[in-house]
């Protein structure tokens, strides 16, 4: 990553064109979203239903994907972010916000809940993925945190997922009922969500963007590297701290709202520092608009390849994401 | 992580004291240590539980001339069971060891690849799209060759380069994984049960058809594996070395990843993907011989004793045997995996 604590030589002209279009993607991927389905409606009709002046049968379907359109902002731009937190608090351009356990945790907790009690609606496993994945991602932090260096988190994070995925994948396997609401929930999808489950996970997001908010200029100062940063006065352990953390509750609440997600965080921070450059004061806008447009747009896919069934948006952005992940390596010169 | 104690410098020696030269007795007591150690865990997965053929009985049962029952667990229950745990295990050990050697990564196995996820996806395939036209075992094989060689195309340098080979197989992996979920997913609930104990590696049901199969592959990698073990011990030591020292370090690597990919490849056809063991097993191998190179012989034999052992804790587990072993061996490597790094951070390694 290059060192540029100054922002990079975009241009505010540039910037302001970048942010332009990326709005109008977002606005299109939102139309989009709200206007295909198993009973497609044009744009046109979208917008009349937008308006107020519908009919009421037009309105009704229209409304219909309200929820899922609101979930899928909310997920995608929490994925992006915490992708993006990830990535500059590890330095590791290959770091995901499932990395810390965030995705196992979850899955424990939904599975335990569905064990113990019997089936849940989405919104009660709402409210238990949340302290499951809080807890992994906090477990997998204070185990390899402190002293060490990246690597250990990374460790840390991969022992949580295999202990806890173990333990899910014996309690689903034994219990039939569990194994049932499991196989569902694993694969991630924005479909049969309401309003309440938005309600849930939106104080989770709201701490999670205003702590990236704060930690910008940290990570500027900490793409320098340790030491330069801390000579630059930046306190990092304490910026790392709060991006961990906050990552760790944007991909909690993505990750109760919606199931496990892959590559949307670990695709989208690519994508924009590629657009934008490396300054985090840009990278993290950008992100909260790429994020949800790259979501949405995967999830108007899985509706319309398929029909009448549903590809999961889990699914598509795993064969979006990869193809990316896959020309980048091609392109790493030497033995990267 | 570590690598092998004894390619450090001195001071950087953790296990021995100054002479932690390659000792050859110390690998070969460990050797039969282990080959020890296999066989009283075999003689358990005989022995104990409902059905176990009592001690005493063993040696008559095992010559043939045992009352029907018994000859019934051994033949058809315990015993193809028993032979496709240790045969799949030695495979597995072997595979991480040359996957680990060659590409100098201690967390490097052909699952990383991509290999264990193209299996379940192409059991995944044949459960749903032909059930019953293609065995299942045969539609792992087929995904997990297809998954290795997208990952090897789309490098653009083959098989060469470990860091774009693992960078390739978490791409490829994840792919195939969605593509598994999907199908457990939209699967009616009790075949999608049964997909899902596959895909987690699973030693039921097994016959001496099976066992035959993997204990082949295995007999016919021994002369590759022979030949190929001085080469990948000079490799070690770095490419511009080995080659100046007349060993060719790229046709090496390519061998030796084809290779783990080979017996990896069969250890899922016979067994699906199991976690873990060829991760630990050569870490484990080269911990006890601390000697450097492959140690590929102490890896086959930590890898089938710890099948084993893991199949018979899942045999005699009180869940009852439905359980995948594949999921005892993921919790036991997370366990395992987290117990090094407690001792790395102890040390301040890490």
């Amino acid at each position: 990553m290059n060192a540029a604590t100054a922002p990079p030589k975009t241009g505010p002209a540039r910037t302001a064109l970048l942010l332009g279009a990326g709005t109008a993607a977002l606005a299109g991927a939102v139309l989009l979203s709200l206007a295909v389905g198993s009973r497609p409606t044009s744009p046109l009709q979208v917008w009349s239903v937008l308006t107020g002046e519908a009919d009421s049968y037009v309105a009704t379907v229209v409304r219909s994907r309200y929820p899922r359109t609101v979930l899928g902002l909310l997920v995608g731009a929490a994925l992006a972010l915490a992708g993006t937190l990830m990535q500059g608090v590890t330095r590791n351009p290959l770091a995901d916000p499932g990395l810390l356990g965030v995705n196992a945790g979850a899955a424990a907790a939904v599975v335990t809940a569905t064990a113990l009690l019997g089936p849940t609606s989405t919104v009660a496993a709402v409210w238990w993925a949340l302290p499951g994945a809080l807890l992994a991602g906090l477990a997998a932090y204070s185990m390899g945190s402190g002293g060490g260096g990246m690597v250990r988190l990374v460790l840390a994070g991969a022992v949580v997922s295999a202990v806890l995925t173990a333990y899910v994948e014996a309690v689903s396997l034994s219990l039939p009922e569990v194994f049932d609401d499991y196989r569902h929930w694993v694969v991630g999808s924005l479909a049969g969500r309401g309003f309440d489950v938005v309600a849930a996970i939106l104080p989770f997001l709201a701490v999670g963007v205003l702590a990236a908010l704060l930690v910008m200029g940290g990570l500027n100062a900490l793409a320098l590297g340790e030491e330069a940063a801390a000579s630059l006065g930046a306190n990092t352990l304490l910026v790392r701290s709060v991006g961990l953390v906050a990552a760790t509750f944007l991909a909690a609440g993505a990750t109760a709202g919606a199931g496990p997600i892959m590559f949307v965080g670990l695709a989208v921070p690519h994508v924009v520092r590629a657009l934008v450059g490396v300054d985090f004061r840009l990278q993290v806008p950008f992100a909260l608009l790429a994020g949800p447009t790259l979501l949405l747009l995967a999830d108007v896919v899985g509706r319309s390849l398929v029909r009448p069934m549903e590809l999961m948006v889990g699914v598509v952005t795993a064969f979006v994401g990869a193809p990316v992940l896959l020309y980048a390596v091609r392109r790493t010169r030497g033995a990267a | 992580m570590r690598t092998a104690p004894a390619r450090s410098a001195p001071p950087l020696l953790r296990l021995g004291s100054a002479v932690a030269l390659p000792l050859r007795p110390r690998p070969l007591l460990w050797a039969l240590l282990l080959l020890a150690g296999l066989l009283a865990a075999a003689a358990s997965t005989l022995v104990l539980g409902r059905l176990g053929i009592p001690l005493a009985d063993l040696p008559t049962a095992l010559t043939g001339g045992a009352e029907p029952t018994q000859d019934f667990v051994l033949r058809r229950l315990r015993g193809p069971r028993l032979a496709v745990a240790a045969g799949t295990g030695a495979a597995l050990g072997v595979a991480g060891a040359l996957f680990q050697s060659v590409t100098r990564n201690p967390l490097g196995s052909p699952d990383v690849i991509g290999l264990g996820a193209g299996a379940g996806a192409g059991a995944a395939v044949v459960a749903l799209v032909l059930p019953g036209v293609v065995p299942v075992p045969l539609g792992a094989l087929l995904g997990a060759s297809a998954a290795v060689l997208v990952v090897a195309g789309v490098t653009g340098t083959g098989l060469r380069h470990p860091g774009r080979l693992i960078v390739a197989g978490i791409g490829v992996a994840a792919m195939a994984s969605a593509f598994t979920q999907f199908v457990v997913s939209v699967v009616a609930r009790d075949r999608a049960s049964v997909l899902h104990a596959y895909v987690n590696g699973s030693l039921g049901a097994r016959s001496w058809d099976h066992a035959l199969t993997i204990w082949l592959v295995v007999a016919l990698a021994v002369p590759f594996l022979v030949a190929l073990a001085g080469p990948i011990a000079l490799s070690e030591m770095g490419d511009e070395l080995a080659e100046s020292l007349g060993s060719r370090a790229g046709r090496t690597r390519t061998a030796a990843v084809v290779l783990s990919v080979v017996l990896s490849a069969a250890a899922v056809s016979v067994a699906g993907p199991i976690a873990f063991v060829s991760l630990t097993a050569p870490q484990i191998a080269r911990r006890l011989s601390r000697v450097p190179g492959p140690n590929l012989a102490l890896s086959a034999l930590v890898g089938a004793l710890l099948l084993v052992l893991a199949d018979l804790a899942v045999q005699q587990s009180p869940l009852g045997d439905g359980l995948p072993v594949g999921i005892f061996t993921m919790a036991l490597g997370g366990v395992y995996l987290g117990f090094l790094l407690v001792r790395e951070w102890r040390r301040g390694v890490l």
